[in-house]
């Protein structure tokens, strides 16, 4: 199939580049830009683990054509730390424990930062039913929680 | 195992017209875009092959405006599910839509996915179907010979199936008005929060002096379609609402309903539960009524 030029920017970068228009979002950012940090686990939207923020909200990268994109502003987990200072909710999971085998780490670090960013001071409560939409098999979710927690109060 | 996507034809019309005449020309084998949610997990598992994906985001005259009318409101079919969700008009005036979106856990799905692209999917599980039939909602299609306005009651015909031509397209969500003394409930049965409903119930109650003026009563994942529950209706329109009355209605429902036994529930436990929940949303609307 035809080629189809895509503009956009991720983590702030322009991008212009080639993409066959069956390529989901997810699959431009790890196989064409190489920003593996984005995963892909369920691939149909159960478990989160392939979020990223458009436009500053939460969205599944798996389930979106690349070309629904264009002129959009993508953060993966790769976006997050600048100048290489890790960014307080990244600290607040170190901090916590709050990462195991770490496969659902980018798409959490994320809800929490669209959370942190509607609201800067989120309950137990709503840390939890914003990070609904994410499956942790490791942890349990309370040291995610703290985490969430902790860099809300950093 | 997930897959790639198998390759189609990418069309990004600028208007309507553009729209509807790339969707006359590929017939059944063009599916529209608007956000993915549901489209695309269904392509990778190859439950379909569209051959002609026709992206609706960027046309002229689509929106995700969610606004006031003079005939109460209207919802642009661009506008996300959590967009209607953290709408203050919606939370306001049609709180029954706000309390069945707010139902749906995961804030990817909704931010992401749109209210009309819910209702095209045509599940019965749907939780936003259920809250328009009460709210008697219609919809508006516009197809190449102009556009129609459909009752939401009148848009299902079956599991995935809906009145809707292959070249029509969904622009807006209208919602009428809503009068006096009018309340909203929404309730539903999940295994757990994230899965979809095993079976759901929404309402809006009008009353006036005791006396129920006007009511709708819709239940899901009961039936091939979402349902509108008239005999229950029957049961409380211009009676004076008290406890066995909406015990009475609640009955009517569950006799009114033809559920099925799958993996999340037996036929007969959707029927008795239909009750529980019927009750429940007409509680909730009797409350919100005094609000």
């Amino acid at each position: 199939m035809k080629k189809e030029i895509l503009n956009f920017k991720v983590n702030g970068t322009p991008y212009e580049i080639e993409v066959e228009p069956q390529m989901t979002l997810n699959e431009v950012l790890r196989e064409q830009l190489n920003l593996t940090g984005t995963k892909i686990s369920c691939a149909e939207g159960e478990c989160g683990a392939c979020t990223v923020l458009v436009d500053g909200k939460p969205e599944l990268s798996c389930s979106m054509l690349a070309l629904a994109a264009r002129d959009k502003d993508i953060t993966t987990i790769e976006g997050l730390a600048k100048d290489g200072e890790l960014h307080k909710i990244q600290k607040g999971f170190i901090e916590k424990g709050a990462i195991q085998c770490g496969f659902c780490s980018p798409g959490m670090m994320l809800m929490i930062k669209a959370l942190l960013d509607e609201n800067p001071n989120p309950t137990k409560e709503e840390i939890t039913a914003y990070i609904a939409g994410n499956l942790c098999r490791c942890t349990g979710y309370v040291k995610i929680i703290d985490a969430a927690k902790a860099a809300a109060e950093a | 195992m997930f897959r790639t996507l198998k390759p189609f034809e990418y069309l990004e019309p600028k208007s309507l017209e553009e729209a509807t005449g790339a969707l006359s020309k590929c017939g059944t084998e063009a599916k529209v875009y608007a956000a993915g949610v549901d489209l695309v997990p269904r392509m990778r598992k190859r439950i379909i092959a569209p051959k002609c994906i026709v992206n609706l985001q960027r046309i002229d005259e689509m929106d995700d405006v969610i606004a006031s009318n003079k005939d109460g409101a209207r919802i642009g079919a661009l506008a996300s599910l959590r967009s209607i969700e953290l709408s203050a008009l919606i939370k306001e005036r049609y709180f029954v839509l706000h309390e069945a979106i707010a139902s749906i856990a995961s804030i990817q799905v909704k931010t992401q996915g749109t209210a009309v692209g819910n209702l095209c999917v045509a599940t019965p599980a749907s939780d936003v179907a259920p809250a328009l039939f009460v709210l008697d909602a219609k919809i508006k299609a516009v197809g190449p010979s102009g556009e129609r306005l459909i009752p939401i009651d009148e848009f299902y015909l079956g599991v995935g199936k809906t009145v809707l031509g292959p070249n029509e397209i969904i622009t807006e969500i209208l919602l009428p008005k809503a009068p006096a003394n009018t309340g909203g409930g929404f309730a539903k049965l999940v295994r757990t929060v994230s899965d979809i409903a095993k079976v759901n119930a929404a309402a809006e109650l009008t009353m006036e002096k005791g006396v129920c003026k006007e009511v709708r009563i819709a239940v899901g994942s009961v039936a091939p379609t979402v349902l509108r529950m008239k005999k229950a209706e029957d049961v409380l329109r211009g009676n004076k609402i008290d406890q066995n009355l909406i015990e009475k209605a609640a009955s009517a429902a569950a006799d009114a309903v033809k559920p099925i036994t799958d993996i999340r529930s037996t036929a007969e436990y959707r029927k008795d539960t239909t009750k529980v929940l019927v009750k429940r949303v007409l509680e909730k609307a009797l409350e919100r009524t005094k609000a």
